[in-house]
């Protein structure tokens, strides 16, 4: 569709111009020119080391990139290497560059699901413009959305969207510096394990390849478009969520997050007051990491007494008398399920305060 | 060199999750070193730590003579292949190995010497112009690999990269991994849930659990010398069998006793295995007299035939056969003795069949006795 549009305006320009003019794709295909029996001849270009500055020449003709250097997807060509081929270049990018730009803002579907995942559309405009675009509403879609936890120097969206080349049915969509969404169509045979079994290949090839760590959070899959901007608040919502109570986590899945779920929609001054109520005698806070570090164990032993002194290597009347402690301190018997199921609660619930989230 | 300190390693999370403690470990210059243990242990973790994707929380890591805690895993000199590989699906083979060198703007004829260099290793330089969907689990494997070898580490970390393999596939990959070991010449360190790769493919492995370091030894050593119940019982398939026992001692003489008394449902035998003097070794039996413990013994160790019998006459115990499996080198014979479960691997000629009450014998010299408290081995 671009092709067609680029090969348009060569055309008309090709009387303003007295040269050979035209664009080439990255793989140095030649997708419009201004002499018709050109398109479609490669010409054999090293863009990796051809592309470093702007403009270049090669074989006697003249390049520069259409939009950035680095990304850069198509390329005009000038015939000739003289300073006024540059000039005829510069202005042939500069041109095609804005072209391309309000080209792909109206008919480019990366940027149409980009609208819809963002919530930049009105919802009777996506069907109107789903039809423009012939594109099916009604198959089942996943938002992923991966947020990179640190800085790196490899463009993490290259390397998801190498992975998803299929722009007919994955869309890789970059939302700012640390965060990328894939929009991935699955089959209705797909379930949550796969999807997270895909997210994890994702990290591992990151992680593996690139050295980059990321977190992934995944929306529920919704079988029409426009509940896709629901599986992407989803899929940000497993990442903030993940964020504050499964550190140790890359993979948050939105259909997995239990009871986190519904601490995370609590109103903090709600939080507050239940802290206050279950720590009468004395605060969380005045509970010290080791103590803190025994609860965790106790609750992951299911309470059982000998099985955590033996893993945390302490004699079974020392876990007692630290148990004690405990219940001294805080009122709650920890060998008790429904006092152990109110401290549990309560220390996801301190956690989500000490996140700093907002307060209401 | 590449030789890897990991010197009281911590990794502690936020919310006080700990994942590995105080983690000690020496790897020489190309050694094979496994990591192995149950989910959630802390080898995959400890491997993390070591690429540099995880934060330590205490400790150092050294990778030659140089301290890497803040050094970014780019800068380490380390590849890493993990269980859930994705190769890209529209380029070839050549271009999914060059792929990570061309991002980081590798020269173009030393991306293609390296490449090369890479799939002739593999073996796969026929298949450099196909595409990943053309070719077989295996195939896929070794570009995965090839893709760490390309960046010419110093050391090579796997985390569990056979996982999604089937058993056949798996075995094969087992071997060319061993292999590529001999031929790269660079430190590996493997992480693996699966004891069979483990025995296989490491010259060291350390067995973890709950974060901790079980033991570190070879693979002969760990099954004939295993430090704790956990090992003995992890290393070794079958499972080593595990009696319940006390330890009696008659003269000079140790034995183990193990039975039950409950004659309503059962003979209500109580019986006895005489100790070799052997298995006293600076009297470390004398404080367990009359306390009960844990008698292990190896599958292998546990024999039915006459000749074995009139051998080991000192083991002789009754069993009721519960179920047979044939596997074809060898029978597995899983038996109930005194409401104790015990598997034996037997030779396939075996005529035990299920319902069969049958005399077996547990070989005296090879019987592993462990503290039922600390579950540490007394000896082996």
């Amino acid at each position: 569709m671009a092709n067609r549009l680029f090969q348009s305006v060569i055309h008309q320009m090709k009387d303003a111009i007295d040269r050979t003019i035209g664009i080439i794709d990255d793989s140095g295909v030649v997708v419009a020119c201004s002499e018709l029996g050109k398109i479609g001849e490669t010409a054999n270009i090293d863009f990796m080391s051809a592309s470093a500055s702007e403009t270049f020449s090669f074989g006697g003709t003249t390049y520069r990139a259409i939009g950035s250097a680095q990304a850069g997807e198509y390329y005009a060509f000038v015939n000739g290497v003289d300073p006024m081929a540059e000039k005829y270049c510069a202005v042939l990018a500069i041109a095609f560059t804005n072209i391309k730009y309000y080209y792909d803002e109206k008919y480019d579907r990366s940027n149409f699901i980009k609208n819809v995942i963002l919530d930049n559309i009105l919802p009777g405009d996506i069907y109107l413009k789903s039809r423009e675009l012939h594109f099916n509403t009604d198959v089942s879609r996943t938002v992923l959305l991966i947020r990179a936890t640190e800085a790196s120097d490899i463009v993490i969206y290259d390397v998801v969207q190498n992975l998803f080349p299929d722009k007919t049915k994955d869309f890789v969509i970059s939302i700012n510096e640390n965060d990328i969404a894939l929009v991935k169509e699955t089959g209705k045979d797909i379930d949550s394990r796969d999807i997270e079994k895909l997210a994890l290949s994702i990290a591992d090839t990151l992680s593996g390849e690139f050295y980059t760590t990321v977190s992934i959070g995944i929306g529920s899959s919704v079988d029409n478009i426009k509940d896709l901007a629901k599986s992407f608040k989803e899929a940000q919502a497993s990442l903030e969520v993940g964020k504050v109570f499964d550190t140790d986590k890359t993979i948050v899945s939105y259909s997995n997050l239990g009871i986190a779920r519904l601490i995370y929609q609590l109103p903090t001054t709600l939080c507050e007051t239940f802290l206050r109520e279950i720590f009468k005698r004395g605060s969380i806070q005045s509970l010290d990491q080791e103590t803190l570090f025994t609860i965790q164990k106790f609750f992951e032993n299911n309470l059982n007494v000998s099985e955590t002194s033996r893993k945390l290597f302490v004699h079974r009347n020392t876990l007692v008398y630290r148990l004690e402690k405990i219940k001294r301190i805080t009122g709650l018997d920890l060998r008790e399920f429904d006092h152990a199921i109110v401290f549990k609660i309560a220390l996801m619930v301190n956690k989500y305060l000490q996140a700093n989230p907002v307060k209401y | 060199m590449a030789s890897l300190s990991l010197r009281h390693v911590y990794k502690k999370y936020p919310g006080g999750v700990v994942a590995v403690s105080d983690f000690n470990l020496e790897i020489k210059d190309k050694e094979f070193i496994i990591l192995v243990g149950p989910s959630g242990c802390g080898k995959s973790t400890t491997l993390r730590m070591v690429a540099g994707l995880e934060e330590i929380s205490d400790g150092e890591i050294l990778i030659g003579d140089r301290v890497v805690n803040d050094v970014a895993p780019k800068d380490r000199d380390i590849a890493m292949v993990f269980q859930n590989y994705a190769l890209y699906p529209h380029m070839t083979v050549f271009d999914n190995m060059a792929f990570g060198l061309k991002l980081r703007k590798t020269p173009k004829d030393e991306i293609k010497r390296r490449v090369e260099e890479a799939a002739r290793i593999l073996d796969i330089s026929h298949l450099l112009e196909r595409k990943p969907k053309a070719l077989s689990g295996g195939q896929r494997q070794r570009v995965a690999l090839g893709r760490a070898i390309v960046r010419e580490p110093k050391v090579f970390l796997l985390d569990e990269p056979l996982s999604n393999l089937d058993a056949k596939l798996r075995a094969q990959m087992r071997t060319e991994i061993s292999k590529l070991h001999l031929k790269l010449g660079t430190t590996f360190i493997y992480v693996t849930h699966d004891q069979t790769e483990a025995m296989t493919m490491g010259t060291r492995i350390v067995v973890m659990k709950d974060g901790l370091i079980q033991q570190v030894d070879t693979p002969q050593n760990l099954y004939l010398y295993p430090g704790n119940l956990f090992v003995a019982g992890f290393i070794g398939s079958p499972q080593m069998n595990f009696i319940d026992s006390k330890l009696l001692k008659e003269g000079d003489d140790f034995f183990v006793e193990f039975g039950t008394e409950d004659t309503k449902t059962r003979a209500g035998v109580k019986y006895k295995i005489k100790l070799p003097a052997s298995k006293n070794k600076d009297n470390v039996l004398e404080e367990y007299v009359g306390k009960e413990l844990i008698m292990g013994i190896r599958p292998e160790d546990v024999h039915n035939e006459e000749e074995l019998i009139a051998q080991f006459p000192d083991g002789i115990v009754e069993a009721n056969v519960e179920v047979t499996e044939l596997m074809g080198a060898e029978t597995y014979l899983y038996m109930n003795c005194e409401e104790q479960s015990i598997n034996a691997r037997v030779s396939p000629t075996n005529t035990a069949r299920p319902g069969d009450r049958i005399q077996i014998t547990l070989e005296p010299e090879k019987i592993h006795l462990f503290d039922k408290e600390t579950e540490k081995t007394i000896t082996n």
